[in-house]
């Protein structure tokens, strides 16, 4: 029944979108000057940043930061795990806590976060969304970040990112220098997969910690998502084979 | 809805204007968001550039709206994610509702969406028996208070903090407290159970992409993520002018609608959804339903000026920048969508017999137009509109007949008024005649020289005059007309040459 019911509905709402287009036409002769032309004769420019002097990690960090991120800049493999100690011993001074931490399933973070030897209570890979619930921090990686608004990007066929990105109040994420773009428009280039173009499941957008002003327009940061983002940059490093930003 | 007409809207917007706390609350809103809005949109150099392309993109998406639908559906459905087609919000509403019987669902959280404002969906649900939940924060508190959104984007900008304490010390049992970061983090501890108990999560879509069948949603809270993330089901609203034709146009609206609605780059989270999971054991719903919604916008395709309506992203600038909307706020307009974008959308969503005062709510002084990041000339609909309800189609004719009483009287009065008007103006011995009569008769109502306060009488036979006296003293006419004395001798006298002094 809601198949017939479904198809009748299809039926109808295009034969309406046609039948009120065709009832424009002749008033489209007047106003409208051929929509399509408009869409190609108008090709965009782009406009660079200025100050080609900065790097792209420089650029991301500024902007990370402008919105209330951390970033850490790593140029080797031991100043990744000493950032990372830094992070979370600092964290366990704070309510914060960080005494349960969550790892995505990226095979690169469970090493690195074991070197930190930091006493905590649990390290966990993908705990089920119940038990994340009760852990203090989530960490991931990125398959690529925006360098000019600051952005992670996660793609949920390279990596499980979903829940640890987004549901304990404190969010570390460890990017390739190498996997940063410049523009929005680059990293949705940069998500494509494969010839034909395929988009995964999830792409999470990520540029900052969580925040609302719905209460008198007063800023609160973590209202549902991490009160905390740290993203520590690698430099000169692979953290795995399919991250590099493609384009 | 219950039927808006000019009165209540009068008496709606009186209120508002005694009301010393909501116009704070509105000042400091729409001004802030102003003046981000102006700077973001200066920190992009081809700003322009960018909201002459948006629109093109979305002309080009109206003018093929049939194929661009088919596009996304069918790349949807090969996702693995199920549309269904709903005519109006009845239709819609019994899809959510029919979802939740199928699969034994007690329990909905909703992230925040105005077409499902629209459909009064959460009313559908609940006289199923079923629990639904907002989990924006603005719409959760609302929704605690029993009341509707004020602004698209800041849905509780009407209420103060201390009101939200009192709410959530009567519906949350939690201590008294003036602490936005404890009120938010009381609000984050409830919401975080109902998001685990959830078997539903209901989303509305920003954009839905046909070339690849995503849909794309935008957020700073992070409610979305969990709510289109943690239940099994996820059903995403979406009205059908929502299309994108190619993934890479993305990218130009990402740039308008952080930067329209909130003055912010990019919001916090951005959720690109494409069908369902590959795997059983990949996180996030089994199953994802796209509701695609009619409701009356596939009607508005019939003309280029109403077609204009169906560009709109939902931004809220058109609020922000309006001298109306700024002083009444939101809930004077007593529709869903409120402000110049609800003020031209309504009518023709819900008919003009029941929102026919809606057009008149503007001073048409174009600020909204100036801000639209997908240019709408939203005067020119307005106008446009206006058009419609004194000497509209037969359609119209045909509901106003059928419906509304007494703002319809006035149409005809305004209709006559403008007859008379347009056969004087045209005819100038006409016009010559008419301005000696009323120069004799406006010392009936003159003292001292000026024309007060009109009274009852004069204020019922000419409601302008009544008006515009209200608050202030009208010049009168002058002793003589330009063209008589350009006859009694202005005419032969030589003009005075100015005398400039090197």
């Amino acid at each position: 029944m809601d198949l017939e019911r479904n198809i009748s509905a299809r039926d109808s709402i295009l034969g309406s979108i046609r039948e009120h287009l065709v009832a424009s036409a002749p008033h489209d002769g007047v106003h409208a000057e051929g929509s399509e032309e408009i869409v190609t004769h108008l090709e965009m420019t782009i406009s660079q940043p200025n100050g080609a002097a900065l790097s792209l990690v420089e650029i991301f960090k500024d902007n990370l930061e402008a919105v209330g991120g951390h970033c850490i800049v790593a140029r080797s493999e031991p100043e990744v795990i000493a950032a990372l100690r830094d992070i979370i011993r600092g964290l366990l001074m704070t309510p914060l806590r960080a005494r349960r931490i969550a790892l995505s399933n990226a095979p690169t973070l469970e090493p690195l976060i074991r070197q930190t030897e930091i006493d905590v209570d649990e390290i966990a890979v993908c705990p089920s969304t119940a038990e994340l619930f009760d852990y203090d921090v989530g960490v991931s990686t990125a398959q690529a970040a925006i360098a000019e608004t600051g952005t992670l990007v996660l793609d949920s066929e390279s990596e499980k990112h979903r829940l640890v990105s987004l549901v304990p109040p404190v969010h570390i994420a460890i990017i390739e220098a190498t996997s940063i773009c410049l523009t929005l428009g680059e990293a949705l280039a940069a998500v494509r997969r494969g010839e034909s173009g395929e988009v995964s499941p999830t792409i999470t957008f990520i540029t900052g910690p969580s925040r609302t002003a719905d209460i008198e327009l007063t800023l609160a940061i973590g209202v549902h998502g991490p009160q905390e983002l740290y993203v520590v940059v690698k430099e000169g490093l692979q953290l795995t084979d399919n991250q590099a930003c493609t384009v | 809805m219950s039927n808006l007409t000019t009165e209540t809207f009068d008496a709606n917007a009186r209120a508002a204007l005694g009301d010393v706390q909501l116009r704070g609350a509105l000042r400091n809103a729409t001004s802030l968001f102003g003046k981000r809005r102006l700077a973001a949109a200066r920190g992009l150099d081809n700003w322009e550039e960018l909201r002459t392309r948006a629109r093109a993109i979305k002309d080009e998406v109206l003018l093929h709206l049939g194929q661009y639908l088919e596009e996304f559906v069918s790349n949807a459905e090969h996702c693995g994610a199920k549309v269904h087609w709903a005519r109006d919000a009845g239709e819609a509403n019994q899809i959510v509702c029919l979802l939740a019987k199928e699969h034994g669902a007690g329990k909905v959280v909703k992230s925040k969406s105005m077409v499902t404002e629209e459909i009064h969906l959460n009313a559908a649900i609940e006289a199923e028996g079923l629990e639904v939940i907002e989990t924006d924060l603005g719409e959760y508190i609302i929704q605690l208070a029993g009341e509707a959104p004020s602004h698209i984007i800041v849905p509780a900008i009407h209420k103060t903090k201390k009101q939200i304490a009192e709410l959530f010390t009567a519906k949350l049992g939690i201590e008294p407290t003036d602490d936005v970061d404890k009120l938010t983090s009381a609000a984050r501890r409830e919401l975080r159970q109902r998001f685990a108990a959830a078997d539903i999560g209901i989303s509305g879509v920003n954009f839905g992409v046909a070339e690849t069948g995503t849909i794309l949603i935008l957020e700073n809270e992070g409610n979305v993520r969990l709510t289109t993330s943690v239940p099994k089901i996820h059903i995403a609203v979406m009205g059908i002018e929502k299309i994108l034709p190619r993934f890479a146009d993305l990218d130009i609206f990402l740039k308008l609608l952080p930067r329209s609605g909130t003055g912010q780059q990019l919001t916090t989270y951005q959720s690109l959804i494409t069908g369902t999971k590959r795997k059983t054991e990949d996180e996030g719903p089994d199953e994802l339903h796209i509701v695609l919604l009619d409701n009356g916008r596939s009607r508005m395709l019939a003309h280029p000026v109403t077609r204009q309506s169906l560009a709109c992203i939902r931004c809220g600038a058109c609020l922000n920048a309006c001298p109306v909307y700024q002083q009444i706020g939101g809930h004077a307009y007593g529709s869903v969508y409120p402000g110049p974008i609800g003020a031209v959308i309504t009518p023709q969503l819900i008919g003009f017999s029941k929102a026919a005062h809606l057009p008149y709510a503007s001073s048409l002084c174009g600020a909204c137009r100036e801000v639209c990041p997908v240019k709408i000339d939203i005067p020119e609909l307005l106008l446009y509109l206006r058009g419609e309800i004194t000497e509209g189609p037969e359609r119209t004719r045909q509901e106003q007949a059928a419906g509304a009483g007494g703002s319809i009287k006035r149409k005809i009065g305004e209709r006559l008024a403008f007859k008379l008007f347009a056969a004087v103006m045209t005819r100038p011995r006409f016009y010559e005649w008419s301005t000696r009569g009323a120069r004799l008769l406006q010392h009936l109502i003159m003292r001292d020289g000026k024309i007060g306060r009109a009274g009852k009488f004069l204020t019922r036979v000419v409601p302008p005059l009544g008006a515009w006296t209200n608050a202030r003293d009208l010049r009168p006419l002058a002793q003589s007309t330009f063209r008589e004395q350009w006859r009694n001798g202005l005419a032969a006298k030589p003009a005075e040459t100015p005398s400039v002094k090197l």
